[in-house]
């Protein structure tokens, strides 16, 4: 009987010391700042393409931290810190507020004005579905915007569209002001717009907590939608701003390969690392870039992608009901056209 | 005429012999058939519920904490070749459970099931006491899910392990109500677990990115310990199962350490049943051979 109870304590015992480490903060305010600092120093992927010295960042904003310091004064400390990363998918999400980096497109002109194009361009017309907006503009070229990946695509939906724009000798897909969404949606958008299977980019992520470890570049490939969708095979005009940011740069980043594709616009606004998710223990979860997206020549897209043709839209020409954007994107198809 | 009557009296001392030979192998094999064996099949079904700890560094660095539920059957027999030595036992179970961060402002979900057999091989001991060791061989397949993740959200814990398991068990009375108890430990020791890397997608693994996502598992990066205690009570042909496990679990691969501590009440009950084909030699003198009580 001693030897069986002996025995059973040994197996507890093991059992107790068996169980890997996990690092614990505490939930205080110099806890919570160091396990935010400590997700985003072993988690973040673009520390190295941005050149950041994260640990002084660190040393500067651990410096303003007193034991006088409340939560609210906390989050901003924390906001602060994240906006030294110069990446719009970081955020952190406190209950009373949520913390963005903007400078990615409030440094820059907007160049869009949704009631510009709906008033002088598509005179309240066109159609709309999945959040999906389509016409045929006055000179015969076809118009899609295209708002939000997050609506998400049917095929149905882009058979309608493409047929009824069939007439059309050109396409102008405007994602202006697209901030993204889901990156399948993009796979069914580009699957209209090619014939074969193309290497649509390169995937990677985090291998490791040092800011190096990263797993080898992983290919991707689209492959065009099968029969009997309906294909674009003409020229197509992609009309791009500085709020043309994640999965819309993915977009870009992809269509600006193809052979009838012209990029219009201005520079798009990046956000090319997956989001990955964390929490520090006061509850407030932090948002950042995981994993990093690259295009199909293996260039890191995240500072955005540029236009074959910068333009900005003139205010004094929308002031008159024209979008200067807009017109240079039907002349590059006219153009094309002849 | 003597000769004669003579031979008569051989003929019929032979075929008396002849009948007394029948009759005597005709009473061994009736021996035979008191001596025979039936395994009764115990089966039990439980609910388990109670409290859980857990951690998956892939998700989040913070341990949550809440509770967790299953529903159990386990089937145990003495094994036709050896039934006084080998037994084998089945159990299947089923589990879910919620959990929340320190903050208690986020929720992590799981799901999961765990079928596993394991084959003992059993002694037993003075004072009724029996103690049994041997081999287990499980399969698990669950997920936890935080719904707060965006890209994210969801850990897939998979494995195929082979391992050990050890039994003590102990027939009495409480008074005039028959009483088994056991405490039964189990502990995977060698097969292979599923992880992703560090911080890879689940995205990218449905691109097709499959590169190292199996591990080996050994005691070191994979630590499983269950232990089961019960205590069932016996009244008449059912049984009732009151009991207590403590499941520990750690496994670290590719920089994602995920654990798990669950205490859980037993309540279940259990009985023992055979299974007799039609032209059973089997009679109401067989010996029956328990694989537990």
């Amino acid at each position: 009987m001693k030897k069986i109870l002996t025995a059973i304590a040994a197996f507890w015992l093991i059992s107790l010391t068996a169980c890997h480490d996990v690092e614990k903060w505490d939930n205080d305010i110099e806890g919570n700042f160091d396990a935010l600092w400590t997700v985003l120093d072993r988690h973040y992927c673009f520390f190295e393409e941005k050149g950041i010295d994260w640990d002084s960042v660190y040393k500067e904003y651990r410096a303003r931290i007193t034991p006088e310091t409340n939560s609210l004064q906390l989050y901003s400390i924390c906001a602060d810190m994240l906006n030294e990363l110069r990446d719009g998918h970081v955020n952190l999400s406190a209950p009373f507020a949520t913390s963005y980096y903007k400078k990615w497109w409030s440094d820059y002109p907007q160049n869009y004005d949704k009631r510009l194009v709906d008033q002088y361009y598509l005179h309240f017309g066109g159609l709309t579905k999945n959040g999906l907006t389509y016409a045929m503009l006055p000179d015969s070229t076809g118009y899609m915007r295209y708002p939000s990946f997050s609506y998400g695509m049917s095929d149905g939906t882009l058979d309608w569209a493409l047929a009824m724009l069939h007439q059309c000798h050109g396409l102008i897909i405007d994602i202006r002001d697209n901030g993204g969404g889901d990156i399948s949606t993009v796979e069914t958008f580009v699957a209209r717009f090619i014939n074969e299977r193309i290497l649509a980019g390169y995937i990677s992520h985090k291998s490791g907590p040092g800011h190096k470890d990263f797993s080898e570049p992983y290919p991707f490939y689209y492959e065009p939608a099968p029969a009997p969708r309906i294909h674009w095979d003409k020229p197509v005009v992609v009309l791009t701003n500085r709020s043309t940011f994640s999965a819309a740069n993915n977009f870009v980043s992809i269509m600006q390969y193809l052979p009838n594709v012209t990029i219009v616009g201005d520079n798009t606004g990046g956000g090319s690392g997956m989001p990955f998710s964390s929490e520090i223990p006061c509850g407030w979860s932090v948002r950042f870039s995981g994993s990093p997206v690259y295009d199909a020549h293996m260039q890191v897209t995240e500072n955005g992608v540029a236009p074959d043709i910068h333009v900005d839209l003139n205010p004094d020409s929308a002031m008159v009901g024209i979008d200067t954007m807009l017109n240079t994107a039907l002349g590059v198809l006219n153009r094309q056209r002849q | 005429m003597n000769s004669r009557g003579s031979n008569a009296c051989l003929k019929m001392n032979r075929l008396l012999i002849i009948i007394a030979l029948l009759a005597a192998a005709m009473s061994l094999r009736a021996g035979d058939r008191s001596d025979s064996i039936v395994r009764p099949v115990l089966s039990a079904y439980s609910i388990e519920a109670g409290s859980d700890h857990l951690c998956n560094t892939y998700l989040t660095p913070l341990h949550y904490s809440g509770w967790r539920t299953a529903l159990s059957y386990e089937r145990m027999q003495a094994m036709k070749f050896n039934p006084e030595r080998f037994i084998q036992r089945l159990d299947l179970r089923f589990w879910a459970g919620a959990s929340k961060n320190p903050a208690r402002n986020a929720t992590m979900w799981q799901i999961g099931m765990r079928p596993s057999w394991s084959m003992l091989w059993r002694t037993r001991l003075p004072h009724s006491l029996t103690v049994a060791a041997g081999g287990t061989a499980a399969a698990d397949i669950g997920m936890l899910y935080l719904m707060r993740n965006s890209n994210n959200p969801v850990a897939v814990q998979a494995s195929g392990t082979i391992g050990i398991t050890a039994m003590a068990a102990w027939n009495g009375r409480i008074g005039r109500l028959p009483l088994t108890l056991r405490y039964q430990p189990t502990m995977p020791l060698a097969g292979c677990f599923f992880s992703p890397d560090y911080d890879e997608l689940y995205y990218e693994i449905w691109l097709g990115n499959h590169k190292g996502l199996a591990h080996f598992a050994w005691p070191g990066n994979f630590f499983r310990l269950d232990n089961l205690l019960t205590a069932d009570l016996h009244f008449g042909a059912t049984t009732l199962r009151l009991g207590y496990r403590c499941e520990i679990f750690s496994s670290k691969a590719s920089g994602i350490v995920s654990r798990d501590i669950s205490h859980m009440f037993v309540l279940g009950v259990s009985t023992e049943w055979l299974s007799l084909r039609a032209g059973s030699r089997h009679t109401p003198d067989a010996r029956t051979i328990s694989a537990l009580y």
